[in-house]
């Protein structure tokens, strides 16, 4: 939670990289100024929308985001809700069962659809059976703002189960999106921290869940409690923040 | 000129805002926004599961809730729903998230007069942390004008507003004034066209008895009042990221 | 009304036209279709963009009410009726009577409308017409009071929409304006504890009085159609359906202004606003003259 103040006549300086809804992607940076088929291709991402008056506008409020190859753009912005996207990897439940499908509940609008076909080596035959409740870590195979999103549990180029599949044990958490991010970078700050003293094994789903699984269920809480808390800390509290954590064990 | 409202001395001062993102657990998004001593809390779901009687097939549903500070919501409140409905939905990209519905629970906590512009900043604050997709920010203000000394007064209080003649609630979004610095030039061609520049309208509600210059000119001073206001909610969302940033900055 | 052609031309070189009827293009893409009216300047009812329907004012429709008033904009009619009630003043307003406008938009007037409690639109419009009437102080509630902290007048001001045909806000006030001009209550005597009302003989000046109207607002509503913001004055029901934003103007006798209100759709520009002023005024002279001819 953050909380600001201010009084009238506060000072008005954007960051140089903040974006709020209707601001316009800088036309000189983008290439956009050029016509015809000479201009650079432009690739937007995430929370950058074409306008009707072929502007450019950020339609959410985040860090513009710039990347040289392919001339990428994107807003990297935080939220709670997920919206599916293809290719992401996200935790889900299984709410309900079909002959054709599962449904799984992976925190958007509308639950999911895992084929019961969609597992590595599953057969007409062969196909693991799932129960209602059953936890997932799966892949989105397709994702269409029109329909339901689509699961599967295998990587579709070799066809093997990449550690995609049912999770056993351990307890799932949820965290805001732009945090499941983090930890999923490799120099995750907080994952190393804690790694140092207690060992655990995770996953982590893009639509903010995390799952983790430790020896013992003491371990567990004090993993979620400290990743929960790492959200809005710097460096220093960070370490301080899993210290006392450790030591109170 | 002194107001009755003593905390200010000039006609055209607001109140201190107040600010705070992302305070309710369960919501998607959330915001508080005050007015000095006028406060509302609101509160965002979605995109999520739409009941079939309110599913639209190319859009988002958008529903607004408004609750009074005490006692049942009544005609007043349906009315203040209609407005921030009606407001938002030109605004909120809704065709990205067809077949969903955004709701928008907006609670009145303190009331001292400008809830509905209390309410409208709430909404867009808990709007931008819950991420879904705007075509601009908007930012209001309220102003009267005083029936003893015909004076334009901004962001009235209660106490205030007893004496007032006339009341405006404006919005205006940001996509008029200057957005960012990469727009300069655009902003330059703006200025000789006065009248797009000085505040096209998104929304404006006034009652009471007044002229035509008076209306005009309380828009003026809205949406001067209004750019303190875009300035704020962009301070407020950039000190949210800057906290979210700085493990990734060290 | 001929046939609307709706074919790409790369599909009209290799295939017969493909064509539609002008009504089923106009269920299929309702918007599509107004937009084809819109651009020559006219619309799918023959009028012009700024033209309001034609408009009728009908006084003492209802005998049993102390006032009532009969309105009709196009194919939308509403029907109000004023009803005074001696009843107890509010705790805090000792000498103080009241008024409550009430709007009904009932399954009668349109298969849009559900049987039930008041709908959001009936709602959000009698808040409106309230909120004129005391913002901008048509009447002086001090006028209604019988014995201060015992007697006062209530009047129940009620709309019932009878056929809805869209602009219910303009046709909803006029009829209120109307009705409350219309407004003849018997003049009360209070005698310790008892307010006595005259009995059955006819009114007249002596034993009755008129309400003291400090205004009469009249308005004029203007809908916004796409993102071009084309003003559509008094829009229609299908009109209405097609177009996310609205422009209110409620003006007095004297050309002050009593309400404006700009809902939905995108930023409109300061002038567009200037000009449905303009306009209202326009329209509000109009109105004036239909409902003073009546009146005699």
């Amino acid at each position: 939670m953050t909380s600001i103040t201010t009084d009238q006549d506060m000072e008005q300086t954007p960051g140089p990289n903040i974006v709020l809804p209707g601001d316009l992607l800088p036309p000189t940076a983008s290439g956009l100024l050029e016509d015809g088929p000479t201009a650079p291709v432009i690739k937007l991402g995430p929370g950058l929308h074409p306008m009707d008056d072929d502007t450019i506008t950020a339609v959410k409020a985040g860090v513009l985001k710039h990347s040289e190859i392919g001339n990428r753009w994107w807003v990297e912005s935080n939220q709670r809700r997920y919206v599916a996207a293809a290719g992401e990897s996200v935790i889900g439940v299984v709410v309900g069962k079909t002959v054709e499908h599962y449904k799984v509940d992976i925190g958007t609008a509308q639950p999911a659809l895992l084929g019961v076909l969609a597992f590595e080596g599953a057969t007409k035959r062969n196909k693991p059976n799932l129960n209602i409740g059953a936890l997932l870590y799966c892949r989105i195979s397709l994702a269409n703002k029109d329909m339901e999103p689509e699961l599967e549990c295998m990587n579709p180029t070799t066809g093997k189960a990449d550690g995609y599949g049912e999770l056993k044990a351990g307890f799932v958490s949820k965290i805001s999106l732009g945090l499941a991010r983090r930890l999923l970078d490799p120099k995750s700050l907080v994952l190393r921290l804690l790694g140092q003293h207690i060992s655990f094994e995770m996953a982590t789903g893009m639509n903010g869940r995390v799952w983790i699984h430790s020896t013992s269920t003491k371990h567990t809480i004090l993993i979620c409690n400290a990743i929960k808390n790492s959200e809005y800390l710097d460096t220093q509290e960070c370490a301080t923040m899993v210290k006392n954590l450790v030591q109170k064990m | 000129m002194s107001r009755l409202d003593r905390t200010r001395t000039s006609a055209h001062q607001l109140r201190p805002f107040f600010s705070s993102q992302n305070l309710l657990n369960r919501a998607d998004g959330s915001a508080q926004f005050d007015f000095g001593g006028s406060s509302v809390l609101c509160s965002v779901v979605g995109p999520a599961e739409v009941k079939i009687r309110q599913e639209k097939l190319d859009k988002a549903t958008i529903e607004v809730i408004a609750r009074p500070l005490v006692g049942l919501p009544g005609v007043a409140d349906k009315a203040r729903e209609r407005s921030i409905q009606e407001t938002l939905e030109p605004l909120i990209l809704s065709s990205l998230h067809p077949r969903t519905l955004v709701q928008i629970v907006v609670q009145t906590m303190k009331d001292d007069g400008c809830i509905l512009s209390t309410a409208f900043n709430a909404t867009i604050l808990a709007l931008l942390d819950a991420g879904i997709p705007l075509q601009s920010i908007l930012g209001s203000v309220t102003c009267m004008i005083d029936s003893e000394t015909n004076e334009i007064l901004l962001d009235p209080t209660t106490e205030e507003l007893a004496r007032s003649k006339s009341t405006h609630v404006f919005v205006f979004d940001n996509k008029t004034s200057i957005a960012g610095s990469a727009n300069k030039d655009q902003a330059k061609d703006q200025d000789q066209d006065q009248d797009s520049l000085e505040g096209a309208i998104l929304y404006s509600d006034s009652t009471g008895i007044f002229t035509e210059n008076e209306y005009f000119e309380c828009a003026h001073a809205g949406f001067k009042a209004a750019q303190a206001v875009h300035g704020f909610i962009r301070t407020a969302v950039q000190k949210k990221l800057e906290k979210e940033y700085q493990q990734t900055q060290a | 009304m001929t046939a609307l052609e709706s074919t790409s031309p790369s599909l009209a070189a290799t295939s017969p036209a493909f064509t539609f009827s002008a009504s089923t293009f106009q269920k299929l893409h309702p918007t599509e279709f107004f937009r084809k009216f819109a651009s020559q300047g006219v619309r799918p009812d023959g009028r012009l963009l700024n033209a309001f329907r034609p408009t009728t004012v009908h006084y003492g429709v209802i005998t049993t009410a102390n006032g009532s008033a009969m309105v009709r904009i196009g194919g939308t009619t509403v029907v109000c009726g004023v009803k005074a009630e001696v009843a107890e003043p509010k705790l805090h307003t000792p000498d103080h009577g009241y008024f409550v406008p009430n709007v009904d938009l009932s399954p009668i007037c349109s298969g849009a409308f559900r049987p039930g409690p008041p709908s959001a639109q009936a709602q959000v419009v009698s808040e409106s017409i309230d909120r004129v009437l005391k913002e901008s102080k048509v009447l002086d509630l001090k006028d209604l009071c019988i014995e201060e902290g015992k007697a006062v007048w209530a009047l129940w001001v009620d709309v019932v929409c009878v056929s809805y045909d869209g602009n219910i806000y303009d046709a909803a006030l006029t009829a209120v304006m109307a009705a409350l001009a219309n407004v003849r209550i018997r003049k009360p005597t209070y005698d310790e504890g008892v307010v006595k009302v005259s009995g059955a003989e006819d009114m007249n000046d002596d034993n009755s009085f008129k309400l003291k109207l400090a205004r009469t607002p009249l308005s004029a509503t203007f809908a916004l159609f796409d993102t071009s913001l084309t003003v559509l004055a008094d829009p229609n029901d299908s009109e209405e359906s097609i177009c996310d934003g609205s422009i209110s103007v409620t003006l007095d006798e004297h050309g002050q202004l009593c309400a404006v209100s700009k809902v939905g759709a995108g930023s409109s520009s300061q002038s567009l606003l200037k000009q449905c002023i303009d306009r209202t005024r326009e329209r509000a002279t109009e109105l004036r003259a239909i409902m003073s001819q009546q009146q005699q």
